[in-house]
């Protein structure tokens, strides 16, 4: 193989997405709100200072992680013709990010119901764009 | 004509990565003539080599997708699989390294690219 040797290329052109693997899925978002709606349901139903606090707690880096993976969604997956299919996609994506800050300040079991609401408008926009097929694995 | 075969030689390269599929795919080993943009810029379809913006030492093969006031603006064939001018903006004509004109391996793909 010395002949393939001496033709083969000394540089690579990159025909490349960015380094990121390209994997995207909006289930990731939604297990961490599903944790956020669990976890306010175990909140208002305890009496116990310290395990309130807790809750609370891990509530707000739940949130926090929701909003990550949303925001990787709208920022690297979605595309501009992703946005003329979907012309809401901007604005769903805002407002998920926005309804995560909501449950991250408080404690409303709505507000996490609103935020799970939108994780699936933006999963929809997900499947309808080839998400799955292009962006996970086959299995 | 034999000028232009050894300068290509010296600008040959290997595909990596898929946003310009079914165009050229990873592993494709291309020539490049360096020279096919010096006395006019490249046009709209045009292949390109072209420098990453964001890290100039690392080499680009994009397809020209928009010319507006003279700035290239770069696509790959594969819109999902691609990172290009919609994410790092438009490139200086000036900076494109070369035009990928034939591949020379794998054999069965073997021919001119466009």
């Amino acid at each position: 193989m010395d002949l393939l040797r001496f033709i083969a290329p000394k540089r690579s052109a990159h025909a490349h997405c960015d380094i990121p693997c390209g994997v995207y899925d909006p289930e990731q978002a939604r297990i961490e709100a599903e944790s956020c709606h669990r976890i306010l349901e175990r909140y208002h139903a305890s009496d116990d200072d310290v395990f309130r606090t807790r809750c609370i707690v891990i509530k707000e880096q739940r949130a926090d992680l929701v909003k990550h993976h949303v925001d990787v969604l709208w920022h690297d997956y979605f595309k501009p013709e992703h946005v003329e299919q979907y012309p809401d996609l901007h604005d769903v994506c805002w407002k998920a990010s926005k309804q995560a800050s909501a449950v991250k300040q408080g404690t409303d079991l709505d507000a996490a119901k609103k935020l799970l609401a939108l994780i699936d408008q933006i999963d929809e926009m997900w499947k309808g764009t080839g998400g799955p097929g292009k962006t996970r694995m086959a299995r | 004509m034999f000028g232009r075969l050894i300068r290509s030689w010296g600008a040959r390269v290997a595909v990596e990565g898929h946003s310009m599929a079914p165009t050229l795919e990873p592993g494709d080993w291309l020539l490049a003539d360096p020279d096919a943009y010096r006395d006019s810029p490249p046009r709209v379809g045009d292949l390109v080599l072209v420098p990453d913006p964001r890290q100039p030492s690392r080499l680009l093969v994009k397809r020209v997708a928009e010319v507006a006031d003279g700035a290239l603006f770069v696509a790959g064939d594969s819109p999902d699989a691609s990172t290009d001018s919609r994410t790092f903006g438009s490139i200086d004509p000036a900076s494109v390294a070369g035009r990928p004109r034939f591949r020379y391996w794998p054999p069965r793909r073997m021919g001119r690219i466009s």
